[in-house]
């Protein structure tokens, strides 16, 4: 039986737990995100889902729990060495290197990269400049895929705030990552380019790319999250399906119905 | 005549160094978004390092009292003098940079700019205290024995070495996938630590390579003048330096030039043609300053990236998009 109906656990969160001074951000969480599927993490403001992006992301310490990425412990790592490892995660605003060009900000992301080391950026200017075309490769196939190439050389700051988030979602590609975290990347998008960003992660879900979404437009959440996990005062409420979870009593009175 | 062309080589040595230091407090400010305030002082630790490294070993006496005293030979006192200001900037750079936010940075090293002075001065033993370090050998004129004026060609032909030299690197560093990383930070760090790099480490080359130029340019100065003490790094400087960069334009390293020769050579040195007034004998002086903060006010209020803005990096993609046209769309995922 070869059927990976379920596929293994590539980020695993248990008992996960924050307080900023005297309030508890993240209570008791913990949820796993399977390789190859979108999960979605949702609940209501003050639920904690930003809290938990930046603790996964390292962005913050927690006090207590552990994150584990494709069987690594990486809690409480710095931000960079958790990108290394291959988590990458986008930002709720979108925030592009505004003075790079479109094509430089997807250059940035590869990780070690020869031409990083200052000393081999002097005296191997060969090898660093034969690494770049292959990066260049990848950054222009990602960027027509998104319909960016004609922006390539715009800087990004120029861009419009949807072509921002895709320009965020298409860096974040180029890092060859396991796990994509995209904190409401629908947030101030267009319905149109929201339908287009929502084709664009099924696509790329369907070709192995691993999401955990933070959203808060439930039909957005329903369309291409394979899997929901609703937050509510830092803790876990309920986990399922989406159209199950429109049904349950605790998650229409904490979140849908209010 | 031979007072010009001395006064011109005076000029054009002072370019190639004020340029030197120019590219790397590019690289640490233009390029990667570090605020220091106190970039005299990496020059300075590097001119007293240098000038003790090169000088007999101090007696006490008439040459006053230092440290070191090895008399080695150029160009070992320049290389010395970079990596004193490399260890320097190492020092402050792991106070610093590690948790600091770039203005609280900016805080640190006005302070120590401060420290190091005071310290400069009143410790004697260390570099002669308020006197200073005077006597230093000219590179190589052991060997050539010419006077100063037929000596100042060779030491223009030194500089002008030292400045391509350290134009190449510093255009390599900058145009390269570390200058990148390097930019990246200074447009957000948390992006550039979302991919992966580590910034703290980056901030760090960036801040010890840009002290090595100071370094170096502070071991051209003293080994052409022969002489330092602390009136030759006072926050006037730093500012001096600062001024060259943002109007010459920050990011660009041929901006960088440019604004050495605007500011240190038309501004600094050009004012010194203005008639000296008696009873006032400081109001030249006072006066330079006052046009130098007006260019940079006037640079600030119409061309904010400077004259010679940073340049922006268009990559050559041929043979590279496979949509045949360039701008041609392409797999539009329903």
């Amino acid at each position: 039986m070869a059927i990976v109906s379920f596929p293994s656990s590539i980020l695993k969160v248990t008992n996960l737990a924050k307080s900023f001074g005297g309030v508890k951000a993240i209570n008791d969480v913990s949820f796993i995100v399977r390789e190859g599927t979108v999960t979605g993490l949702i609940g209501p403001n003050g639920a904690g889902k930003s809290s938990v992006v930046n603790a996964i992301s390292g962005f913050t310490q927690v006090d207590r729990g552990v994150v584990e990425l494709a069987g690594h412990d990486i809690t409480n790592q710095a931000p960079h060495r958790i990108a290394a490892r291959g988590l990458i995660r986008s930002f709720q605003i979108a925030r592009e290197l505004q003075k790079l060009t479109v094509l430089e900000n997807m250059m940035v992301a590869p990780f070690q990269q020869l031409g990083e080391s200052p000393w081999r950026a002097l005296i191997s200017r060969r090898a660093v400049m034969r690494e770049e075309r292959e990066h260049l490769a990848a950054a222009v196939d990602w960027l027509q895929m998104f319909n960016l190439f004609p922006l390539r050389d715009e800087y990004a700051g120029n861009l419009s705030g949807g072509q921002k988030k895709l320009l965020e979602l298409a860096r974040a590609l180029m890092a060859k990552p396991k796990v994509v975290l995209l904190d409401e990347p629908m947030a101030g998008v267009n319905p149109t380019l929201t339908k287009t960003l929502q084709g664009y992660i099924s696509r790329l879900r369907d070709q192995g790319v691993t999401f955990l979404l933070i959203e808060h437009n439930l039909s957005v959440v329903e369309a291409i999250c394979d899997h929901v996990v609703v937050l509510a005062e830092g803790a876990v409420l309920a986990e399922g399906q989406m159209n199950e979870l429109r049904e349950t009593e605790e998650v229409i009175s904490a979140y849908l119905g209010g | 005549m031979s007072s010009l062309v001395f006064y011109l080589l005076t000029v054009a040595i002072f370019f190639c160094i004020y340029s030197i230091y120019g590219w790397g407090l590019n690289l640490q400010f233009g390029l990667t978004g570090i605020l220091n305030f106190t970039y005299i002082t990496f020059v300075a630790i590097g001119a007293y390092f240098a000038g003790v490294a090169a000088l007999q070993p101090g007696n006490g006496g008439i040459g006053g009292q230092y440290i070191l005293g090895w008399h080695l030979p150029f160009p070992i006192p320049p290389i010395i003098g970079g990596i004193a200001a490399a260890i320097l900037a190492l020092l402050v750079g792991y106070v610093g940079l590690k948790r600091l936010r770039s203005d609280y940075l900016a805080i640190v090293t006005v302070s120590v700019g401060q420290i190091v002075w005071t310290l400069i001065g009143n410790i004697t033993p260390l570099f002669n205290g308020w006197d200073g370090l005077a006597g230093v050998p000219q590179p190589f004129n052991s060997i050539f024995q010419l006077d100063f004026n037929h000596y100042q060609w060779i030491f223009l032909v030194i500089c002008i070495l030292f400045a391509v030299l350290g134009f190449w690197i510093i255009e390599r560093l900058t145009h390269s996938p570390f200058g990148r990383v390097l930019r990246a930070i200074r447009e957000d760090e948390d992006v550039a630590a979302a991919l992966g790099k580590n910034v703290f480490r980056y901030k760090m080359m960036a801040f010890v390579i840009g002290s090595i130029y100071a370094g170096v340019g502070g071991a051209l100065t003293i080994a052409y003048i022969g002489a330092f003490n602390p009136s030759g790094f006072t926050t006037m400087e730093t500012f001096i330096i600062w001024a060259a960069m943002l109007v010459g334009g920050s990011g660009n390293n041929r901006g960088m030039i440019l604004g050495a020769f605007i500011v240190p050579v038309l501004f600094n040195e050009g004012t010194r043609f203005l008639p000296s007034t008696p009873g006032n004998p400081l109001l030249a002086v006072s006066i330079r300053g006052m046009a130098i903060g007006l260019l940079l006010i006037l640079a600030a209020r119409y061309r904010p990236q400077g004259i010679l803005p940073e340049r922006k990096t268009i990559f050559r993609l041929d043979g590279l998009q496979q949509g045949g046209e360039v701008g041609g769309d392409r797999v539009v995922p329903q």
